[in-house]
C-alpha cells in the first residue's frame, strides 16, 4: 500500500468545535415556532386488556390541541424484523410504560395535566417476567396470541417453536458431533450464568420533532442512529409511502444501540398530522428507563467437554434472552448473540440454541455488543472455571483453544483477520499478569484478571455514499451515517481526503437528511467504518473517473494517466501539467457562479453491498455469515473489600484488533469509552422491577459510573492491533462494540484473583460479592 | 402569574417575566435560546445543565429561575471571548475529549469552576471535581487529560 496522508492519522474531530462551543445541533434543543408539546399516558399494568379509554375531560382542558390513541392510527404494526409492535397500544398492553394515549398541548405543563384527566379502564391479565417460565409449553400468559400471523423480514426470518408459544425466535448452530465430542472428554463442566437488564442512558433522551407539511408530506427531526430504519418503521407504522416521509438526524447525544426504533417519532407525527402544527415529543429520563429499549437480561447454560490438558472437545450452549413485550431488534439479537460463542475459540463439536422470549417487561433491543456481551460473559467465565478445575492458568487455557487464521469456526466460516492472540499477549504484558500482586491494605485485597471478546458485524448489509467536487477544490461527502459520538463524520471524511489526496479540512460532510443523503443501514453493529467507508471509497473512485474524463482533454493525456491532489488534477509523473478542479468549470453570465459544460456536476456515487451466504436454518452453517469479527482482550486490576464486598477498578488495559485504525485517537476513544461502559455493566447497572414496574428509573437509583469509578488516564491504557481485513477500507473493520464485552469477564477474573470467589451473575454488585464472600467463609 | 426576573447571562442583561415554577435551565434554553446548556435528567444527577452562577458551578435544573435574579450566570456560550476559545475548549479539541458532545458543555463548565478554584489540580482532584457530570461515551479518560492540559496552559 502506498503511503497514507490522512488515513491512519489522529486528525481532530470534525465535530469538536461545534460541540465545545455549545453550537452543535441536537433535536432535544429544537423548539419550532407554533410548536406543541406532547406527553404520553402509559400503561400502569404489565399485562392487561384495555376496556375503555375516555378522553372527554382532557379535551376540555384549555390549551389541549390534540389527543391521539391507536384508534387514530392505521391498525398496523412495525418492528425491526418481526412486525409485532403497535405505535400505541391496541386493545391490550404488554408492559408497564407502553404508550396508550398521547396529548399535544400549548405547553409541557398543560400536556402533563391533561394526562391526569384521561380515564382508561383495564382488565388485568397474568404477567410473566421470568423468561424460563415464559418459555414453558404452558406459560401463565401467552403474550402475543397472534404471533404466527405477524409478517417478518424475508432476509433473516425468525424461527418459532411449536411447544414454546412465547418464543419469538429460536436460532440454532450445529457443528461436528456433540455426543461423540462429550465421549472424548475427560471432564464435563456445566454452569449457569446470568446478566441483568441495562439501560443505555444516552445523555440526550429520545426525542422527535415532527411537522406535517401542507402537501401531506411529513418532516421529522429525531435523535436516532438508523435514519433510514426510522424512516421505514414510520412508513410501516403510519402506512405512508416513502417519498412522503423526510427524516433528519443532526448530531445524536449518544446511541449505543438504543436509538434504532421509533419510540417518539410515530407519536409526534401522528399528533402533528392531527393538529396540523409542529409537535415536539421528548422523553423524560424516567421514560427512557420505562419505555425505550434495554439490554436483554439473559440466562445462559454452558456445558463443556474438555481433555485433561485443557483442549475443548465439545461445547453445548443454551442462551435465553428475556425479550420483553415486543421483539424489536431483539429478533435479530437472538441470532447474533450466538456469534459470541463463535468468533474466539476452536470447538470441534458444538451445539447452540438461542431463544428470544416475550415477557411483560420493557423491550429488549440493540445495546452495544448486541448479545455478544451476554454470551461472551458466560463463555469467558466458563473458561475460568475449566481452568480452576484442571488447575491450568486461565490465560494458558485460552492460548490452547484459540482459533487460528484460516481455521473453520463453528459457523462454518473461515477465520481471517484474527488478532486475538496479539491482543491477549499485549494485555498479559501490560496489566502485569505475571507480576507479583500489589500489597493488600487492611480489608482491601488486590487481584488481576483477563477477559477476551469478539464482536461480529452484520451481513448482508449496505451503505451508499455520494461525492460532489466543488469548483474551489473542496470534496463534499453526502452520507447517512449517523454521528452519535463515534466519530463517523471524521473517519469518513478522512477516507475521502485520502482518496482525493487533499487536506482533511478540504472535505465537507453533509449528513443525516433522507431528502439529500443516500441510503445507509445505520450506525449499528460497529459497521460504519467498514461499510460506509467502503461506499465512500467507491464513490470517490466514481467521481475521479468523471473528473479525469473531463480533465483528459485539457491536459492532453488519457484519463488512466491522471491523478489528483490538493484540488487539482495532475498528469502522473509530471507535476507541471495540472489543472485546478475550478478550471474545468466555465463562468456564467453576470456573477452567477460557474458551471460544467457537460454533466451538470461532478458527482460520484456508489453502493457497498456486503454479501452474506444464507446459513442453513437447522445448523447455522454458512460460508459468510458475518461481515467481520473484531477481536480483543481486556485486563483489569481490582481491589476488593473483604468485609463489605465493594470492588474498585484500579487499572484497566485493553488491546483491540480493528483491522486498521483510520484515526488512532478515535479508536482510543472507543476503547476507553468501552472500558467505562463495561465497568458499569460489570459492577453497578441493573434495572430492578416490582410486578413489571421499574423501581430505579433515574440516575439516583440506577448508578452509572462517574469519573470516580473509572480509573484516570494514568491507569487506563488502550492498544491498537491491526489485523488488516482484506475487504475493509484500508484494511479497517470496526471497533465500537468490542471492548465493553471483555470488561466484565476481566473484572470477574480479577475479583477471583483477589479474594477467591467465582461470580456468575453480572453485575457483580457489592451485595453479590458480599454474599459470595460469606458463602466462602461458611 | 409571572414575576419579573433580571438575569445577567454571559455579560448581557435580560429583563424577563417567568413563572415561579420555571427552572433556570428552561429559561436559558427556551426563553433565551441558549441551548448549549443541555437537559439530561431534571434531577440534578447528570450535570448536562451545569452553568456557573456567581462563580459556583450549579445544576441549572435545580435552580429556580427566580433564585437567579440579579446573579451573574456563565454558560458555555460565554466561555469563549472575542472569538477566542477558552483554553479548556482548546484542550477538549486537542485531547479528543469530545464524543457525542451532549455532556460537553456541562463538563466544560464544571471544569472551569474547578480550575478557577484549584488552578493546578492533580489527576485525582480532576476526577473528583467532575464526578457530578455523567459522560456515557468517553470513560472520562480524555476529559480528565484535557482538563489537566488546560490547567497547564492557563498556568503558563
Amino acid at each position: 500500500m502506498s503511503e497514507l496522508n490522512v488515513v491512519g492519522k489522529s486528525v481532530k474531530r470534525y465535530d469538536a468545535l461545534e460541540k465545545v462551543t455549545g453550537k452543535a445541533p441536537f433535536v432535544y434543543d429544537m423548539f419550532l415556532p407554533d410548536m406543541l408539546w406532547a406527553k404520553v399516558l402509559r400503561s400502569p399494568y404489565p399485562h392487561a386488556k384495555i376496556i375503555k379509554i375516555d378522553t372527554t375531560e382532557a379535551e376540555k382542558l384549555p390549551g389541549v390541541v390534540g389527543i391521539l390513541t391507536a384508534a387514530d392510527l392505521p391498525k398496523t404494526n412495525h418492528g425491526a424484523g418481526l412486525i409485532d409492535e403497535p405505535t400505541m397500544a391496541i386493545d391490550r398492553v404488554r408492559f408497564v410504560g407502553e404508550p396508550v394515549v398521547a396529548v399535544a398541548a400549548e405547553s409541557e405543563d398543560i400536556a402533563q395535566e391533561a394526562l391526569t384527566l384521561i380515564d382508561v379502564e383495564y382488565e388485568e391479565l397474568p404477567g410473566v417476567f421470568d423468561p424460563e417460565i415464559a418459555m414453558q409449553t404452558n406459560p401463565p400468559s401467552i403474550i402475543h396470541p397472534d404471533l404466527r400471523s405477524y409478517s417478518f423480514s424475508p432476509v433473516v426470518p425468525p424461527a418459532f417453536d411449536d411447544d414454546k408459544p412465547n418464543v419469538y425466535n429460536h436460532y440454532k448452530i450445529r457443528h461436528g458431533n456433540l455426543e461423540a465430542g462429550f465421549q472424548q472428554a475427560d471432564v464435563v463442566i456445566e454452569n449457569r450464568f446470568t446478566t441483568a437488564m441495562m439501560q443505555h442512558c444516552q445523555m440526550e433522551p429520545h426525542v422527535a420533532v415532527a411537522r406535517a407539511e401542507v402537501n401531506g408530506d411529513i418532516t421529522v427531526w429525531t435523535s436516532a442512529q438508523t435514519i433510514y430504519g426510522i424512516k421505514q418503521m414510520l412508513c410501516d407504522a403510519l402506512q405512508m409511502s416513502s417519498s412522503k416521509v423526510r427524516v433528519i438526524v443532526p448530531y445524536v447525544g449518544g446511541g449505543y444501540g438504543g436509538k434504532v426504533e421509533i419510540k417518539t417519532e410515530a407519536i409526534a407525527v401522528g399528533l402533528a398530522m392531527k393538529t396540523r402544527r409542529p409537535v415536539r415529543f421528548a422523553f423524560t429520563r424516567e421514560e427512557v428507563f420505562t419505555s425505550a429499549s434495554v439490554r436483554h437480561p439473559s440466562v445462559i447454560y454452558v456445558k463443556d467437554g474438555v481433555k485433561k490438558d485443557g483442549t475443548l472437545v465439545a461445547r453445548e450452549v443454551k442462551v435465553i434472552l428475556n425479550g420483553g413485550a415486543y421483539s424489536a431488534y431483539g429478533y435479530l439479537t437472538v441470532r447474533n448473540a450466538s456469534f459470541g460463542a463463535v468468533g474466539t475459540y476452536k470447538v470441534p463439536n458444538f451445539k447452540l440454541d438461542s431463544y428470544g422470549v416475550y415477557t411483560n417487561l420493557p423491550i429488549g433491543g440493540a445495546f452495544r455488543g448486541f448479545g455478544s456481551n451476554q454470551v461472551c460473559w458466560a463463555i469467558e467465565c466458563q473458561m475460568d472455571r475449566i481452568a480452576d478445575h484442571l488447575n491450568i492458568d486461565p490465560v494458558e487455557l485460552r492460548r490452547k483453544n484459540l482459533l487460528s487464521e484460516g481455521e473453520i469456526n463453528v459457523s462454518g466460516e473461515t477465520t481471517h483477520s484474527y488478532g486475538t492472540k496479539e491482543c491477549l499477549e499485549k494485555v498479559v504484558e501490560e496489566i502485569g499478569y505475571n507480576q507479583p500482586k500489589g500489597e493488600s491494605k487492611g480489608p482491601w485485597k488486590r487481584g488481576r484478571g483477563i477477559g477476551l471478546a469478539n464482536k461480529y458485524s452484520i451481513a448482508p448489509t449496505s451503505s451508499c455514499a455520494i461525492i460532489k467536487l466543488h469548483d474551489d477544490g473542496y470534496v463534499e461527502l453526502r452520507t447517512s451515517a449517523d454521528e452519535m459520538g463515534q466519530g463517523s463524520r471524521t473517519v469518513l471524511a478522512q477516507i475521502a481526503a485520502e482518496e482525493f489526496n487533499v487536506e482533511f479540512d478540504k472535505v465537507k460532510v453533509v449528513a443525516g437528511d433522507t431528502l439529500i443523503t443516500p441510503y445507509d443501514q445505520g450506525s449499528i453493529s460497529s459497521r460504519t467504518t467498514y461499510n460506509t467507508g467502503n461506499a465512500v471509497r467507491l464513490a470517490c473512485e466514481d467521481a475521479k473517473r468523471q473528473l479525469f474524463k473531463q480533465a483528459a482533454k485539457k491536459l492532453e493525456a488519457p484519463p488512466e494517466k491522471l491523478e489528483t491532489a490538493n484540488g487539482r488534477v495532475f498528469v502522473k509523473g509530471s507535476p507541471d501539467r495540472s489543472i485546478a478542479f475550478g478550471d474545468l468549470f466555465i463562468p456564467t453570465m453576470f456573477a452567477s457562479g460557474k458551471v460544467l459544460k457537460q454533466g451538470a456536476e461532478l458527482l460520484g456515487k456508489a453502493t457497498w453491498y456486503q454479501f452474506a451466504s444464507a446459513e442453513d436454518k437447522e445448523t447455522g452453517q454458512g460460508t459468510r455469515v458475518v461481515a467481520f469479527y473484531i477481536h480483543g482482550a481486556t485486563g483489569a486490576e481490582v481491589e476488593v473489600n473483604e468485609e463489605t464486598g465493594e470492588v474498585r477498578v484500579i487499572k484497566a488495559v485493553s488491546a483491540f484488533d480493528m483491522g486498521k485504525a483510520i484515526n488512532p485517537e478515535l479508536c482510543e476513544q472507543q476503547i476507553e469509552g468501552g472500558i467505562g461502559m463495561g465497568i458499569g455493566a460489570a459492577l453497578y447497572e441493573e434495572m430492578a422491577f416490582d410486578n413489571g414496574a421499574v423501581l430505579n428509573p433515574n440516575f439516583m437509583d440506577y448508578k452509572i459510573p462517574t469519573s470516580r469509578e473509572i480509573p484516570g488516564p494514568s491507569n487506563v491504557k488502550s492498544f491498537i492491533v491491526e489485523a488488516n481485513h482484506p475487504d475493509g477500507p484500508f484494511g479497517a473493520k470496526g471497533i465500537g462494540e468490542g471492548v465493553t464485552i471483555s470488561v466484565g469477564p476481566a473484572i470477574q477474573a480479577a475479583i477471583n484473583d483477589a479474594v477467591g470467589i467465582r461470580l456468575g451473575d453480572m453485575p457483580m454488585t457489592r451485595e453479590r460479592v458480599f454474599q459470595a464472600l460469606s458463602r466462602k467463609k461458611a | 402569574m409571572k414575576y419579573p426576573l433580571k438575569l445577567h447571562v454571559n455579560q448581557r442583561t435580560y429583563n424577563l417575566e417567568v413563572y415561579p415554577s420555571q427552572n433556570l435551565r428552561d429559561v436559558l434554553r427556551e426563553e433565551l435560546g441558549l441551548t448549549g446548556t443541555k437537559e439530561g435528567c431534571s434531577t440534578g444527577n447528570c450535570g448536562a445543565c451545569t452553568v456557573i452562577m456567581n462563580g459556583m458551578s450549579v445544576k441549572s435544573c435545580l435552580i429556580l429561575a427566580l433564585q437567579a435574579d440579579g446573579k451573574e450566570i456563565l454558560t458555555v456560550e460565554g466561555l469563549s471571548t472575542n472569538g477566542q476559545l477558552h483554553p479548556l475548549q482548546e484542550s477538549f479539541i486537542d485531547k479528543q475529549a469530545v464524543q457525542c458532545g451532549y455532556c460537553t458543555p456541562g463538563m466544560l463548565m464544571s471544569a472551569k469552576a474547578l480550575l478557577d478554584q484549584n488552578p493546578n489540580p492533580t489527576e485525582e482532584e480532576v476526577r473528583d471535581g467532575l464526578h457530578g457530570n455523567i459522560c456515557r461515551c468517553t470513560g472520562y479518560v480524555k476529559i480528565v487529560e484535557a482538563v489537566l492540559d488546560a490547567a497547564e496552559k492557563i498556568g503558563q
